[in-house]
């Protein structure tokens, strides 16, 4: 997903759930923070870089792609943005190296899902961010693995978007991809932009969605494709299908993380706080725009009533530096940190105790939240 | 290892080049015998999996044929050393660009690696028919590498430890 949902409407959601403006602020700012905390910034702040929640697209070019440099990758991209689904799947005749990819593969409402909801319940404000930006990213890149792999997240060039009538009848246009990253999507031609076929297993092209360019983060769109690892059966995508209940499910995950319900389960969204807005929803999810923050950004100011700040990267950068050592975990981003670095070692540690190296090796060392949690 | 043996080979030339052309042949050859066992453990299941089950065959041909010769063409190993050299070179450079931008600190390493390289691959262009130019090229690019090797190995991290 980008800026439009993780920003705008996760402070919606957030809003909706019953947090006033300045916290649906803090969490929507902290949601957004997920795409751009990187290692370089870190190392500008002087922060942990293991904390690192991304990696821009030079970043990635230039990371290692051996064994140690794959099994980082796979930390952050597994933790933040492709949260896998079932790490005990079983496939027959499918070899163990298979195996680990494919158990990588991110879904909506898995069980980790429910552990990263449950890690940020009783902490910060920036860690509820964070998980509001797993439980997002669930729903828009489902099917892809968050780790560089060829038989997992790879496509065919076979996309074609299904375009509904106004008689309701549906009809497909076949979606042509160009490997141009400067360029922008061209949504009246049907032109987007993918990253090359490489046919390395552990090439970074290879890297959750790259092969099917921003069209699992366009809310609008609704297409049909052929992933590696199918069995050659094509995937239908609903995007708009799909962004209703991640928004859904974040106003019923955030009701929760408020204490004003006592567990979360996954499958459940709230949609009787989402019934009033439905149509309003519906229709800045379906409009053919490659950026709705304004439209978000509209619906998020008349809920509350106060105007939404845009996004400053910078804003909380001079308070993190500034701060002295004792006082760093006070700071907004100190309390981003803290959550960025639970949520990481949640998901490795789980990941590592399926028996797949690809995250890491990880000595099992309980955090004082897991354990208070009740989740060692 | 690399340190030791690059000196060797500037000494050489000759043999150094001889070196350069087995290097790349047996490179070639494994790499098509590793993309052939890949097929086997994963590319099978993958749709258009074949593909790569072609490639490896190729690529393990052509180790073999490369082997097999008993001259190769100066060009050749050349064009493939600027190829190596300037595509590094451009990465780097915008990664220097990027980090410089973001307020990264060390994207001065970065763009003078970027720039070396860069150099090296215009100088393969330039002395495309010397075989000691080939082989200069090739050992410098070795022993920057194995420099930036053990400064990386050395440098500070921070790491948190989470208890």
């Amino acid at each position: 997903m980008q800026e439009d949902f993780h920003y705008y409407a996760t402070y919606c959601a957030a809003y909706l759930a019953g947090y006033t403006h300045e916290e649906s602020m803090d969490i929507c700012y902290s949601a957004q923070f997920v795409d751009l905390c990187t290692k370089t910034l870190l190392s500008k702040l002087g922060a942990p870089q293991d904390a690192a929640t991304t990696q821009l697209q030079l970043e990635l070019a230039d990371a290692r792609t051996d064994i140690l440099g794959l099994q980082d990758i796979t930390r952050i991209w597994a933790s933040f943005h492709f949260l896998p689904y079932d790490l005990y799947a079983q496939l027959p005749r499918h070899g163990r190296g298979y195996m680990n990819r494919y158990r990588l593969i991110c879904k909506p409402n898995g069980p980790l899902l429910e552990r990263t909801v449950n890690v940020a319940h009783g902490t910060s404000l920036q860690h509820v961010g964070i998980a509001m930006h797993v439980l997002a990213d669930t729903w828009a890149h489902t099917y892809f693995a968050g780790t560089p792999s060829l038989v997992i997240n790879n496509t065919t060039d076979d996309f074609s978007e299904i375009l509904t009538a106004e008689d309701g009848s549906s009809c497909t246009k076949r979606i042509k991809f160009r490997h141009n990253p400067g360029a922008a999507d061209d949504l009246e031609q049907n032109l987007y932009t993918n990253t090359v076929y490489q046919s390395s297993e552990k090439s970074i092209m290879n890297l959750g969605h790259g092969r099917a360019g921003h069209l699992p983060d366009y809310s609008f769109i609704r297409y049909e494709y052929l992933p590696a690892w199918n069995n050659y059966e094509s995937i239908v995508k609903d995007n708009p299908s799909d962004y209703m209940k991640a928004f859904a499910q974040m106003i019923y995950a955030m009701k929760f993380l408020r204490g004003g319900i006592d567990e979360f389960k996954p499958g459940t969204y709230a949609d009787d706080i989402v019934a009033p807005y439905r149509e309003r929803i519906t229709g800045i999810l379906t409009k053919r725009q490659i950026n709705a923050c304004e439209d978000w950004k509209k619906f998020g100011e008349e809920l509350s009533g106060q105007t939404i700040e845009d996004f400053d990267l910078n804003k909380y950068q001079e308070e993190y530096i500034k701060a002295d050592k004792n006082g760093k975990n006070d700071t907004f981003i100190g309390k981003f940190i803290e959550g960025a670095l639970a949520q990481k070692n949640m998901v490795t540690a789980e990941i590592v105790k399926s028996g797949n190296v690809l995250a890491g090796i990880v000595k099992f060392k309980q955090l004082d939240i897991l354990k208070e949690a009740g989740l060692d | 290892m690399t340190l030791l043996i690059a000196p060797l080979m500037i000494i050489f030339p000759e043999l150094g080049y001889a070196i350069i052309l087995v290097v790349l042949a047996f490179s070639l050859t494994f790499k098509g015998l590793g993309t052939i066992i890949y097929y086997f453990r994963m590319a099978r299941h993958m749709v258009g999996g074949k593909s790569i089950l072609y490639q490896g065959v190729i690529l393990f041909d052509l180790g073999m044929v490369t082997l097999s010769l008993s001259d190769v063409p100066k060009f050749y190993v050349l064009v493939y050393l600027a190829v190596l050299h300037g595509f590094s070179g451009v990465v780097d450079i915008l990664r220097a660009n990027e980090s410089k931008k973001l307020g990264g600190k060390h994207w001065r390493l970065k763009l003078t690696q970027g720039i070396i390289n860069v150099l090296a691959a215009a100088l393969c262009i330039f002395f495309i028919n010397s075989y000691e130019a080939a082989v200069i090229i090739y050992t410098a690019g070795l022993v920057i590498n194995a420099f930036i090797r053990i400064g990386n190995a050395l440098r500070k991290r921070t790491t948190i430890y989470i208890q």
